[in-house]
């Protein structure tokens, strides 16, 4: 048990030993809360950014049954609850949807895209039964005209991550549990199921280039790509970095987080396995992917062990991330953000927070126009159980945040 | 102490940190069993292409897995060989070869003389004219899969279901879409076609009410007992019984089990026979079990294995258990096993691990859409098969 101790102090010790003095303060740190909805629970990377509007849009949930959908505009600093998805969708109870789990995605039209999870166990395994679940829908917002409901996916399944083609405006879904990924064009109503991609884990993340086309892991964690212009998937002959011993239930689930520095063509991805990575996109075929080494160096413990569901690219083109969650923390019942500078290869924690305030951050790549990052955030104050409240979480690296 | 840290609490650790979130289900995981990756694009391995691997057809020829695959419409479909100690997959072959124009090989494999196999196909459709055919397979020196095409049974039709008599003298077979039975003769090539399972004007008027396809009402499974009598489903909920000695057909008096209002749907798509001779078969309407005792051509109703319909394949283990697969699309297949004394058990999803290079750590594989399964001749692997746009083998060893 001493040697125990003795392991922990010296993770603590690594990963204090990697925080460099920041110009970060609390300054640039805004924590934005939820109104009108005492029984929110939780942010699942249902969270996105609307160019067309500059807002950032988050979907909460209580992690049973009903879920909101908020709008920040930072310019105003304001938040606001559009209203609950089981209203504005004219869902009936036994169409109970347990949390958006996708991330949010934006047309040019200022309409937002997302999915609904059933997000309990329930949902797996009732079907037809009569408590069973019946979703999970691709669902349409727009501050103007509402919530459209677009239908279900896959019957009895969930719909853990969207993205778009923002050119053509066709939508890209993978199910939960059995990970099948769907092409849906909504302007058609026209849903096609290319089929079962993973194994016995569903990567949570699909994720798009500039051209449109759409990105997820096998279970060999090799990328596919579904080629627009091909209207066929593509396969990478390798699999992604991992790190020697990386266990297998960590391969099979792929990407956690993403964020695209376009004006570089590079998508910055971290791995479950605790892999950076930059990828290259090509219009045809798979591009060439680098291996930027782990997320942290954690010292003893197993390089593929920290847990990272974010990823933000700020404008002076560093990465910067929050790892821990689900019970999996670098520093003892703390998460940490970090500064990763590609240009450099130096990573640095700015900040760490005790789980009390920080439990998880989740998000990929919300960034508005004045470069300010979004992280969809919860903490567990009494840092006992699951008892969580979600919150938004705006950081600007480079500047205070106007309040 | 510090054994205690090292060999009990660190692994702990480990592993608390490694298990996939949300990790919170039990699955069926028997010691020994295993997962093959037989499909895989874009790989150096050697691998069945993404759209034409569902697998739909199995039998264990000692440690030997032959496997007959479905395609997505316009691809062709395979025939390979995995190894059960190796754990991998050892050969392959696309049909396109052989016969061009075929989708599925769906009907099993019947057991001919020597290593011999039978098997029949289902064409691509828009092909025209083009029918399924009869495929005589055997397993040559280096795994090498040899197919002698046999032709096409009844004329612009594909074959549905297939059975070899006891000495593999005859085939009966399923045409599909009219539903026709047919006899083949393998050494004079005979084939007699009879229309009297066909579904008729009433029965197709009912079906069309209730949208029923062709696959969901025609016989799906043919058995022989060990008389000789030959037995399959017909529309209307009903068991027909061939004898090749007459070529004489009759019709059960006791119906398929069936929910009441339901009957339409009666299907047997699945057949095992126990070692005392009593034919076991699933009803894909309505996913019950149920016995067939040749002696009273009485069927029993053993019930339901789980909530959903289908029964895809039956099998005895060497624990004298029948294996099953119930279930299926849009739900899950559940893998069940079923005795007298324990009646049904819901093993649900198997979760097996798969190694291969590349994952030489392993990873977990579960089975979601399996559409096939088959013991070994000794009863003491059962091999089940995905039906998935990249589908896998799953093994597993029966105790004794």
């Amino acid at each position: 048990m001493i040697r125990t101790l003795h392991l922990w102090l010296l993770c603590l010790c690594a990963a204090n030993a990697l925080a460099q003095p920041s110009g970060v303060t609390d300054k640039n740190i805004a924590i934005i809360e939820y109104p009108d909805f005492p029984e929110a629970h939780s942010t699942w990377g249902s969270i996105g950014y609307n160019a067309a509007s500059n807002t950032v849009h988050i979907g909460v949930t209580n992690h049973a049954n009903n879920i909101a959908l908020y709008s920040f505009d930072p310019a105003q600093h304001a938040t606001k609850l559009n209203g609950f998805i089981r209203d504005m969708a004219n869902l009936r109870p036994y169409q109970w949807q347990g949390k958006i789990h996708s991330k949010i995605v934006a047309a040019p039209d200022g309409s937002i895209f997302f999915s609904t999870d059933g997000g309990e166990s329930r949902e797996e395994y009732l079907m037809e039964h009569p408590q069973g679940y019946a979703g999970g829908f691709f669902m349409q917002w727009n501050a103007k005209t509402g919530l459209k409901n677009l239908g279900i996916g896959m019957q009895y399944e969930s719909i853990k991550d969207v993205d778009i083609d923002p050119k053509t405006g066709m939508l890209y879904g993978i199910t939960y549990p059995q990970a099948h990924f769907l092409v849906y064009d909504p302007a058609k109503n026209h849903l096609r199921d290319l089929g079962r991609l993973a194994s016995s884990h569903v990567p949570r993340v699909l994720f798009t280039d500039w051209w449109g086309n759409c990105y997820y892991v096998d279970w060999r964690q090799r990328l596919v790509k579904y080629e627009k212009d091909r209207d066929s998937l593509v396969f990478a002959l390798e699999a992604l970095p991992a790190f020697p011993g990386t266990p297998g239930s960590k391969i099979i689930t792929g990407v956690t987080a993403y964020a695209k520095d376009e004006a570089k063509g590079i998508i910055y991805l971290i791995t479950y396995g605790a892999k950076l990575i930059a990828f290259h996109p090509e219009k045809e075929g798979i591009g060439q992917v680098t291996d930027l080494g782990g997320v942290i160096d954690t010292g003893n413990a197993p390089a593929w062990g920290p847990y990272v569901p974010n990823l933000n690219v700020g404008r002076n083109g560093k990465l910067y991330y929050i790892i821990g969650g689900h019970g999996n923390y670098v520093m003892k019942d703390k998460t940490v953000l970090v500064e990763f500078d590609p240009a450099t290869g130096k990573k640095a924690i700015l900040k760490n927070f005790p789980i009390t305030a920080i439990t998880e951050a989740t998000g990929s790549d919300i960034r508005d126009k004045d470069g300010n990052l979004y992280f969809a955030a919860r903490r567990n104050p009494s840092g006992k159980g699951d008892d969580t409240r979600p919150y938004l979480i705006q950081f600007n690296p480079e500047k205070e945040i106007r309040k | 102490m510090r054994n205690l840290t090292k060999n009990i609490l660190l692994p702990a650790l480990l592993l608390a940190c490694t298990n996939p979130l949300l990790a919170q289900y039990t699955f069926f995981t028997p010691d020994g069993a295993f997962a093959i990756e037989v499909s895989l694009p874009n790989s150096a391995e050697k691998r069945l292409p993404m759209y034409r691997n569902a697998i739909t057809s199995l039998s264990v020829q000692g440690d030997r897995i032959l496997g007959g695959t479905t395609a997505k419409e316009g691809f062709s479909p395979y025939l390979f060989i995995a190894s059960i100690s190796g754990k991998n997959l050892l050969t392959i072959k696309d049909l396109q070869e052989v016969i061009p124009g075929q989708k599925s090989i769906t009907t099993g494999f019947c057991k001919g003389t020597g290593n011999q196999l039978f098997a029949g196909t289902m064409p691509q459709s828009g092909t025209n004219g083009q029918a399924g055919h009869l495929l005589q397979i055997g397993i040559g020196p280096g795994n090498v899969i040899e197919v002698k095409d046999l032709g096409a049974p009844v004329a612009g039709e594909g074959i549905f279901a297939l059975l070899a008599n006891r000495d593999s003298s005859e085939l009966y077979g399923i045409s599909y879409p009219s539903g026709r039975f047919f006899t083949y003769t393998i050494t004079t090539k005979k084939v007699q076609v009879f229309e009297d399972v066909m579904p008729n004007a009433k029965d197709l008027k009912n079906f069309h009410d209730f949208a029923s396809q062709p696959e969901g009402y025609l016989c799906k499974a043919l058995i022989q007992d060990n008389k000789g009598l030959v037995y399959g489903s017909a529309a209307g909920n009903r068991i027909f019984a061939f004898d090749p000695a007459k070529k004489h057909f009759t019709f059960l008096q006791t119906p398929l089990p069936a929910v009441w209002g339901r009957e339409v749907l009666g299907q047997v798509e699945s057949w095992a026979k126990s070692p005392d001779g009593k034919l076991y078969g699933g009803n894909a309407g309505d996913g019950q079990l149920f016995v067939l005792d040749p002696a009273t051509q009485k069927i029993k109703n053993l019930g339901k294995p789980m909530m959903m319909g289908r029964l895809q394949a039956l099998a005895f283990g060497r624990d004298g258990k029948l294996y099953g697969l119930a279930g299926g699309a849009p739900g899950y297949s559940h893998l069940f096993s079923y005795d007298e004394t324990a009646g049904f058990v819901d093993l649900g999803n198997p979760e097996f691990k798969m190694v291969a290079p590349g994952i030489e750590q392993g990873i977990l594989w579960r089975g979601f859409q399996l559409g096939t399964l088959a013991a070994s001749a000794d009863g003491k692997y059962i091999v089940m098969g995905e039906d998935e746009a990249l589908s896998q083998l799953m093994v597993f060893p029966v105790g004794q």
